[in-house]
């Protein structure tokens, strides 16, 4: 964005400006690029997951406003306007004003590490994949707010349950996200996706593998345990339905959002597609390549770069618009996935979802982060490291070993943590049992 | 250039200052807390005007994120949250002193550290052409596992045995539990204790 602006301005209409200002241009213009792209991806969120859940459950869904009711979502944003905005007299007039400001604002924020496609990433920090996650963490500070302000058990009851779920949920997120950091040795959003060039096997395990852009983490056994952890902890992140305990309507009517009424309710509501639209977007792009796809690394090399000064500008804007196919069409698979959970599955108390992340997801997340260790050590070390056995083996030996030696390590762990996991919920469900049974007088 | 860095340093500093002084004056501590949120947020920020991405990031994961939260969590458990009737501990002539001896304490702290202070520094830059910044996590990662192996260990130990304290002290007997009952664990009950009560009647 920087070097066209910089053309632009300065080269074809010689107006001189300074560095700064053109980059301060650039950037504003992405972020209100952006800004503009979020909302309309909630909007679309609120009708994709209203329609699938209305398919699931043997209904038609929202078909009345516009083609097949794709206009919904703005009638419900107009709806949403004219309503009152009530705020309860015992509250806490400007921090209940601020929460749902400090809940959008984090999730807006997370969007400027997300690559859209080749080249298109708003700011590539070096610490990219950690800033998302520390910006995220904010979040909780805002539906603690929400709750507190509201002067109202039920609001703080359910961000009670938000933040306990969130924070203990955020540790296999990046306990998951830390085995892919080590397998690409990097943070940076830009250069994980970069990594998974390849067609299964990734170009950096195997160099001479054709690059076709399906080297995706999700093939290696690290990567897809680490996807799949990675993917639960995100439903409790995102607050979806085996999880959605903060706002579980039939206990605590809304939770932190009960006393929020209009354009704030709205505020939250957008703050929670966002961030489940960024959390299938973030597991799209560390686990499954992001912009990578059949076509868009070939297209790319033909367009015009500081590498290749006579390439074609189409090819650019082509490379472009068929990653950010990829990219939407692998987050919103991952989004169906939601919905899908969503169909399929009761929601859990709040013991089971605290024994699960603890108990469970955990352990199976550090298992993970050693067989990354392992699959690292097998195929990159080698004599400067100390590792003396594999320098003769080929590269494609080296990755066969690391897959299959991954592969056992993570099953082995698996199948070990569900048995014991299986068994100490069953003894424990007896042991409450036999502990009632014991403490209810006989008369009764 | 360095006119708009000296401009952004201003506000920024201009912020930390009035939510610290914000955190000691409002009454209502919920409110101290969260003045309390929006000054690390303003040293995240200088770290990132100082080009230590990696440290203003890892200040907002773990100040604005864990430890705000911890403290919000455990004023929300507490009573007299708002301060109102709460008894002011010195007040008159004594507050004025008070004050004295803090500024004068402060001034003891803060005086020798300005007047040796030596301005202008040129700020450190790594080898010609390292494209890494230098508080980047690799390099503070091969600190902490090559200079700096003793004090990480020794932080690794005291976290451990502190959370090992933290469940000894959370840890509840399991038969001095009680707990409510749900709908299906009671109708359980129900039942076992009419199949109890069947051979007794017959």
């Amino acid at each position: 964005m920087y070097e066209l602006l910089d053309a632009l301005i300065n080269g074809r209409l010689g107006l001189g400006w300074p560095g700064w200002a053109v980059a301060l241009l650039g950037h504003v213009a992405v972020a209100t690029l952006l800004f503009l792209v979020a909302p309309v991806q909630m909007l679309f969120f609120t009708y994709y997951e209203r329609r699938a859940i209305a398919r699931m459950q043997d209904r038609i869904g929202p078909n009345r406003v516009g083609p097949e009711g794709i206009w919904q979502p703005i009638a419900d944003g107009v709806k949403m306007f004219t309503k009152e905005d009530i705020v309860p007299a015992a509250a806490d007039r400007y921090v209940h004003l601020l929460a749902p400001i400090v809940v959008v604002a984090p999730t807006m924020f997370m969007f400027a590490v997300v690559p859209w496609g080749p080249g298109m990433v708003p700011v590539d920090l070096n610490v990219g994949l950690l800033f998302f996650f520390a910006i995220s963490s904010i979040s909780a500070v805002g539906l603690m707010m929400a709750g507190w302000a509201s002067n109202n058990k039920f609001a703080l009851l359910g961000a009670m349950r938000a933040v306990a779920q969130m924070v203990s949920y955020e540790i296999p997120a990046v306990l998951s996200l830390i085995a892919i950091v080590m397998l690409t040795g990097t943070l940076s959003v830009v250069q994980i996706v970069a990594a998974q060039g390849g067609l299964v096997i990734s170009t950096a395990d195997l160099p001479g593998v054709p690059d076709v852009g399906l080297g995706w983490f999700i093939f290696t056994p690290v990567g897809l345990l680490a996807c799949l952890c990675f993917f639960i902890a995100a439903l409790a992140e995102g607050e979806r339905t085996p999880f959605d305990i903060p706002e579980a309507d039939s206990e605590i009517v809304a939770g932190y959002m009960t006393e929020y009424s209009g354009m704030k309710f709205g505020l939250f509501y957008l703050a929670q597609y966002v961030l489940n639209f960024l959390l299938c977007a973030i597991t799209a792009v560390v686990f499954c390549g992001g912009w990578q796809g059949p076509g868009v690394g070939w297209l790319a090399a033909q367009g015009l770069s500081p590498a290749n000064p006579d390439g074609s500008w189409v090819f650019n804007l082509f490379a472009g618009m068929l990653g950010v196919f990829y990219f939407l069409a692998k987050t919103y698979f991952f989004f169906f996935v939601m919905i899908w959970a969503r169909g399929a599955f009761p929601r859990l108390r709040v013991d089971q979802l605290m024994d699960f992340g603890w108990k469970f997801l955990i352990p199976l997340t550090l298992v993970n982060v050693v067989s990354a260790a392992v699959w690292v050590g097998i195929t990159r070390w080698g004599p400067e490291e100390g590792l003396d056995f594999t320098a003769q083996w080929s590269p494609l030996l080296r990755w066969g070993v690391a897959f299959a030696l991954t592969m056992a390590i993570n099953v082995v762990a698996y199948l070990t943590l569900a048995r014991l996991y299986a068994a100490a919920q069953a003894a424990r469900g007896r042991v409450d049992l036999e502990e009632l049974v014991g403490s209810v007088p006989t008369s009764a | 250039m360095t006119l708009v860095i000296q401009l952004i340093f201003g506000l920024v500093a201009a912020l930390i200052i009035g939510a610290a002084m914000m955190v000691v004056l409002v009454r209502n501590v919920i409110h101290a807390a969260l003045w309390l949120i929006a000054c690390f947020f303003g040293v995240g920020a200088l770290y990132l005007l100082l080009q230590a991405e990696f440290l203003a990031v890892v200040q907002v994961l773990i100040y604005v994120g864990a430890i705000s939260i911890l403290i919000l969590f455990a004023i929300m458990l507490t009573r007299q949250v708002t301060g109102e009737g709460v008894r002011q501990l010195v007040g008159g002539w004594r507050l004025w002193l008070t004050v004295a001896i803090s500024a004068l304490l402060f001034a003891v702290v803060i005086v020798p550290t300005v007047a040796s202070q030596q301005w202008n520094v040129p700020p450190p830059l790594g080898p010609e052409g390292a494209p890494e910044p230098l508080a980047g996590p690799a390099e503070l990662g091969r600190g902490f596992v090559s200079e700096f192996l003793l004090q990480f260990e020794v932080a690794g130990v005291l976290l451990t045995v502190a959370l090992i304290g933290a469940i000894v002290v959370a840890y509840e007997e399991r038969a001095r539990r009680r707990r409510v009952l749900t709908l299906a664990e009671e109708h359980e009950l129900r039942k076992r204790a009419a199949a109890s009560d069947q051979p007794a009647g017959d």
